[in-house]
């Protein structure tokens, strides 16, 4: 038997998709007959009494969750995020810098340092890259921190707003699609396939409403990951290699018959009747890894 | 070696500065010297250039990002031997009155907050430090009984600038053989002629002095007389 705790904040339970599917990790687990405890942050000196940690809250270097997944990396624990997973999936600029040098395929990509921020390398962007762009902070999640700018005066807006946390930000090429395909990875080994939709007229997956705090969701087209196309899940392979042997959600997209990758995430959303809709094992995958 | 600076050095090593650096693709044994390496912070991004190129560099990122969150600097300090004193993170006051009585050292536990700590020496006082170092219970914050008194330090690779101040230096030294970050303050606390390692800090440009200099050069030469670290 293995004592398993899942790291999760108060707001992993906000969302009934999202609470089913913490549940489902519980009961799959107990099945299976381990310990499943959800353990919150005023939980973290219970710590050494478990045999593997389950992040499922949002992980960053400078969260809680990296706090708790190092914690237990440090006492020897079996740790799905793990603290090296969390540092390259949570930067950005991390990520891409390992992309080029391994040459996964990836979206074109530049760099805006903080104190060459002027006005020849905006021309010179707009020029490469054409208008629109997407600026990325180094730690957007969930669609948050990316944006898109047509002009000199809302790059600088948008840029000025990022630099306030990082030194540097990624300019991204923009390219638009009707989906992203999100492939869920599990140990180098494909665990489910989706198609992450757009809002209608929208250009990213979660869009923040006008004037409110809170977000529109595209839909969530599941297939099974045997029919999913053979490139496709390479390609997220390809990119998970160059990251850890963990659980991601690789973001690619498709344009012209070529798949390119936008980003690999640690601590990947799964949401009950979306991520697991077409395969049902990804529980007890997890689970199993995490007992291993 | 290659030593990229954002600090004045008088050294005769090879010095770049961390723009020049960023966008070389130099093969070399790097020491990265920055008045602060906080995470997303160029000092930080200069340690990730070199890893990346595949350098051997110091401080590494991980080191970085272990040293400036508070739970987790303890935790491999404590293993690597230095005193240290029981801590708490969590958003909770109810929870720290319960393990802890007064008076307390509270450190935040957040993305944003990197600077000091508030001292509560009662129970108010210790939810005004909660409610602001937690940014309204957002986050985590870390707290650690005070049995003594806090004082910091500046500590230029694993030196202190002290003097036969208990075992200041034999900490200052053993936080850097751990963590190998060149240029950081210290948050110390003395209890009954024993002193405790409680948090750690990025310096200011301003708090570092001429004589501060010459410590960071004469390191650094040193460094380069040996051929590199063994």
């Amino acid at each position: 038997m293995t004592r398993i705790a899942c790291f999760v904040e108060k707001y992993n339970f906000s969302y009934s998709k999202e609470a089913e599917a913490l549940q489902n990790f519980k009961q799959t687990a107990e099945s299976m007959g381990h310990e499943f405890n959800f353990m919150f942050r005023n939980g973290l000196s219970e710590i050494p009494k478990y045999d593997a940690v389950f992040i499922r809250a949002t992980t960053d270097p400078l969260y809680t969750a990296y706090v708790v997944s190092k914690t237990a990396w440090e006492l020897g624990l079996k740790v799905i995020d793990d603290p090296e997973s969390i540092r390259v999936c949570a930067n950005k600029i991390h990520q891409y810098r390992l992309f080029e040098k391994f040459g996964v395929p990836h979206i074109p990509t530049l760099f805006l340092n903080k104190e060459e921020f002027h006005h020849k390398q905006i021309s010179e962007i707009f020029e490469l890259f054409g208008k629109p762009v997407v600026i990325k902070a180094p730690y957007t999640s969930f669609s948050k921190y990316v944006e898109k700018v047509a002009c000199e005066t809302s790059f600088r807006d948008v840029a000025k707003r990022f630099f306030r946390r990082s030194d540097f930000l990624v300019v991204q090429k923009f390219m638009p699609s009707r989906f992203d395909w999100r492939v869920g990875v599990l140990n180098n080994e494909v665990l489910y396939v989706c198609k992450y939709m757009m809002p209608k007229g929208k250009w990213k997956h979660g869009v923040k409403r006008r004037g409110k705090p809170s977000f529109v969701w595209g839909r969530t087209v599941s297939l099974k990951r045997d029919n999913a196309p053979q490139r496709l899940k390479e390609t997220a392979l390809k990119a998970c290699a160059v990251v850890g042997c963990g659980l991601y959600g690789v973001d690619i997209k498709e344009v012209n018959g070529a798949y390119v990758v936008v980003e690999v995430n640690d601590n990947p959303s799964i949401y009950r009747g979306y991520e697991d809709y077409r395969d049902k094992d990804i529980y007890e995958k997890i689970i199993s890894q995490l007992a291993e | 070696m290659l030593v990229v600076s954002n600090i004045g050095l008088r050294t005769n090593v090879h010095l770049v500065k961390p723009s020049k650096f960023l966008k070389s693709s130099v093969r070399d044994f790097i020491i990265n010297i920055n008045n602060d390496y906080r995470y997303m912070k160029t000092g930080y991004y200069v340690s990730l250039h070199a890893e990346i190129l595949g350098n051997r560099v110091i401080p590494s990122t991980e080191n970085i990002v272990d040293a400036y969150r508070l739970p987790i600097l303890l935790v491999r300090a404590s293993k690597a031997g230095v005193p240290t004193l029981p801590y708490l993170v969590t958003d909770s006051v109810k929870q720290i009155m319960a393990e802890f009585t007064f008076p307390l050292v509270i450190f935040a536990v957040n993305p944003f907050s990197f600077n000091g700590f508030k001292i509560a020496q009662n129970r108010s006082a210790l939810y005004r430090a909660v409610k602001s170092l937690s940014m309204n219970y957002r986050y985590a914050v870390c707290a650690q009984p005070l049995y003594g008194e806090m004082a910091n330090y500046k500590s230029f690779f694993g030196k202190c600038d002290v003097v036969d101040k208990e075992n200041v230096d034999e900490i200052s030294r053993k936080v850097y053989e751990t963590f190998n970050i060149p240029v950081c303050k210290l948050h110390i606390q003395h209890v009954g002629g024993e002193a405790y390692l409680c948090g750690f800090q990025a310096l200011e440009m301003e708090e570092i002095s001429p004589s501060d200099l010459n410590v960071i050069s004469s390191e650094i030469m040193e460094i380069s007389e040996k051929g590199g670290f063994d």
